[in-house]
């Protein structure tokens, strides 16, 4: 239709045939991620508070730090970046495949049962539920429940893959299916148990081989839940947002295809120094140190798309969102393959350290890159133009200088914790032998994360309220003009 | 949009919702990089497994064995119990400063046992107590205090608290010195743990509060 324009507004010069996308399930799943990452996040503030401050754990089981902490994790990851991936899909794949959803009913059902998975999670997790393996907490009839909705969704995803009105498939159909493909195979093999009660359950797998399958499950989990869906989201949004075309075909199949492979074997990085053999703790390392490029490809993409656009970066603060989201993804990218280094992770492992890039990674690159694309979106979705545009630019640098704080007061305190523990005197003796003694002094980097924390709460809370305000908010004389086109 | 040194674009942007996508190459250096890492990654692992013959067992056993040849005394080190006022003195201080969070201020005992009575779990004489503090009840969460005290730290302790129980019970030095005789040979451990242990075997599962 419009060979030379670039990026351009395509819905505008595509008259009638507009095909009938359904809106109303992206709607369904924006609202839901707005409310579970605000949700997610007061408890990541909580759960930071009682770590610098112990009374705030109540003294009651249900609200003690055990339990709150797979809450938030829950929250965040499945509930919150979970329901930004499906907004973003329902969105993105309806318009990259010219088709509506290939079945509405399994959209609602996606859409239902995965927020009542997040309710029997939020209940279940606090009364302290749990099969105790990290990312995998939920109990075995959530885990089943898990499972058919994964499936209703992958059903409704190829089968609108396979009733497509466009021969080629963009590259962010590409990770979204390495993302329902793999998580639906992670989920499967590493919660394989065996039921005793309708609460409890053993798992197939013992000692080693446990923890292995888990942490292949953990790190993909982050792999294919927090970085393939997000780059997806990246290849569709940044783009369209800044009006630009892709940096290169070429290096987004290459970094696609090196991305995917490569994460699947670099489990073990997390079991460095542990009873694993020293073959498989080499192979996480090096498949580890391997996926710098490959994640980086993703970067350059990003960054060199909006080559050209720089102009705009400088005054468009969803644009400076994406900027800050893929910078941060350059960044944790890098230093996890450091991490993954035996030498390095013998001093970052237990060290807040890893704290530190669990949320460079996820308050970075997946919060920040959410935050863009829903301001992006939410006009284009409710048809009514922001109804606070400043406060954009506010939550933009509320949460920016959040992170920064956030992780360098975790670096400090991790890098600190690890000297200390290991630091030995003159005399063969270990400098601070008393573990308490060095835990005490992280207090201030405690209060600091919480600082941090709170003020990134405090933009994403300010978004809610944007949200809300501009979808009931009394119509503004403005409005009209201001309108961005229709997606 | 026709600038001079704009590559070429696919043409796919109507299969991609508007979005177009340029044909650049790949950059140089990210693929040099990325081969970079490959070659030291097939490097690295056959330098550790066959060049080198690391292995993580071996890294324990080299770290050991330079901490030995660094401080040889500590290794061997057998702590003969010495008692006298400056170690008493001096073990008040390192129990004030390590012990009473368990034991109490006044050895009254607490999450651990008390040390202000006849009871002893794991064996009453000087050197049942030396070795308890060397070696930890580790499954009762009693630390190892070896390596974290020194050795005279654990002899001016003892001594401190061996001082403290003849107050409070009125035993002689003697008493707990007595089975010093007994286990002159090395293997200590067990032989003293044996006898005394037996009849206070029912006060072992709580020390009450
Ligand atoms: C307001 C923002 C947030 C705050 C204040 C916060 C705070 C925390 C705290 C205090 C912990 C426990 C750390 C520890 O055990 O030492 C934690 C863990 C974690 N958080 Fe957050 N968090 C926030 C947002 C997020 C977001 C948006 C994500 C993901 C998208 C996330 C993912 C995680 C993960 C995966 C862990 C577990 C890390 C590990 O086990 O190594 N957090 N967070
Ligand atoms: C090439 C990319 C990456 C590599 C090689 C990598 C590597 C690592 C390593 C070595 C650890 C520490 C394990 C330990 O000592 O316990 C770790 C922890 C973690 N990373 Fe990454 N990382 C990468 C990217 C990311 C990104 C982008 C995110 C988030 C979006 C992320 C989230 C996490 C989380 C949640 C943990 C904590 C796991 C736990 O609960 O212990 N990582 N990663």
């Amino acid at each position: 239709m419009e060979p030379n324009s670039v990026a351009a507004d395509s819905s505008r010069s595509a008259p009638a045939v507009t095909p009938n996308y359904d809106d109303g399930i992206v709607k369904m799943f924006f609202t839901a991620t707005v409310i579970w990452g605000i949700v997610g996040m007061l408890v990541g503030v909580i759960i930071a508070l009682q770590l610098a401050w112990w009374p705030a754990n109540l003294n009651l089981p249900w609200t003690s730090f055990g339990r709150l902490r797979p809450l938030h994790t829950n929250a965040v990851i499945f509930a919150f970046a979970g329901n930004v991936c499906f907004t973003g899909i329902y969105h993105s794949m309806q318009r990259l495949l010219k088709t509506r959803m290939f079945n509405d009913t399994l959209s609602r059902i996606h859409f239902w049962g995965w927020q009542l998975i997040i309710v029997s999670a939020a209940v279940s997790l606090p009364m302290g539920l749990t099969q105790g393996k990290e990312y995998a907490e939920l109990i075995w009839p959530i885990d089943v429940a898990v499972t058919l909705i994964w499936v209703a969704f992958a059903i409704n995803f190829f089968g609108t893959i396979a009733i497509r009105k466009v021969q080629h498939l963009y590259v962010a159909i590409w990770f979204y299916m390495s993302f329902v493909l793999t998580i639906a195979v992670l989920h499967i093999v590493n919660s394989l148990a065996i039921p005793a009660t309708l609460l409890r359950s053993y798992p197939i797998y013992a000692g080693l081989t446990d923890g292995l399958v888990q942490w292949w499950y953990g790190h993909n989990a982050v792999g294919f839940f927090l970085t393939t869906p997000f780059l997806g989201l990246m290849y569709y949004y940044l783009p369209r947002a800044a009006e630009r075309p892709v940096f290169s075909y070429r290096l987004s199949i290459i970094h696609f295809w090196a991305l995917v492979f490569l994460y699947i074997w670099a489990g073990p990085h997390h079991l460095l120094y542990s009873a694993l053999p020293d073959w498989a703790q080499t192979l996480g390392m090096v498949f580890s140190v391997i996926l710098i490029a490959p994640s980086w490809g993703g970067m350059l993409n990003g960054l060199l798309t909006l080559k050209g656009a720089w102009d705009r970066v400088r005054t468009d603060p969803i644009l400076k969102m994406m900027v800050v989201a893929v910078s941060f993804y350059g960044m944790s990218t890098f230093e996890g393959p450091m991490m993954s280094i035996r030498a390095v992770n013998g001093l970052a492992h237990y060290t807040n350290w890893v704290i530190g890039h669990v949320h460079s990674g996820a308050l970075g690159w997946v919060g920040m890159m959410s935050f863009g694309m829903l301001y992006w979106l939410a006009p284009r979705l409710f048809n009514r133009p922001l109804a606070y545009p400043k406060w954009v630019s506010h939550h933009f640098w509320l949460a920016t200088i959040g992170i920064v704080i956030y992780t360098v007061a975790m670096w400090a305190a991790g890098l600190m914790e690890g000297l200390q523990w290991r630091a030995i005197n003159d005399a063969g003796q270990l400098v601070n032998p008393i573990f308490l003694d060095i835990t005490a002094r992280l207090q201030p980097f405690m209060l600091l994360r919480l600082l941090g924390g709170g003020m990134y709460l405090v933009g994403a809370i300010m978004m809610g309220i944007n949200f809300w305000q501009t979808v009931n908010g009394p119509e503004r004389p403005e409005e009209a003009d201001a309108l961005p086109q229709a997606a | 949009m026709s600038k001079q040194h704009e590559p070429r674009v696919l043409g796919h942007a109507d299969e991609a919702d508007g979005i177009e996508e340029y044909d650049n190459p790949l950059p140089d250096w990210w693929l040099g990089l990325f081969w970079l890492t490959i070659i030291w990654g097939g490097f690295y692992a056959v330098h550790y497994h066959f060049w080198g013959n690391r292995s993580q067992e071996g890294e324990f056993i080299a770290e050991m064995q330079a901490a030995d040849e660094r401080w040889p005394e500590q290794a061997q080190a057998a702590i003969q119990f010495a008692m006298s006022d400056a170690a008493v003195t001096s073990g008040e201080a390192v129990y004030q400063q390590n012990c009473f969070p368990c034991h109490g201020v006044n050895l009254e005992g607490g999450i651990g046992p008390a040390f202000d009575d006849d009871e002893w779990i794991h064996g009453g004489t000087a050197d049942d107590v030396l070795r308890i503090i060397r070696e930890g009840v580790l499954t009762k969460g009693m630390v190892a205090w070896e390596g974290i005290l020194s050795p005279e730290q654990i002899n001016d302790v003892t001594a401190y608290i061996v001082a403290r129980n003849m107050d409070a019970t009125g035993r002689t030095l003697d008493s707990y010195l007595a089975s010093s005789g007994m286990d002159a040979e090395p293997a200590e451990a067990d032989t003293v743990t044996v006898a005394p242990a037996s009849d206070s075997q029912g006060s072992q599962s709580e020390p009450e509060d």
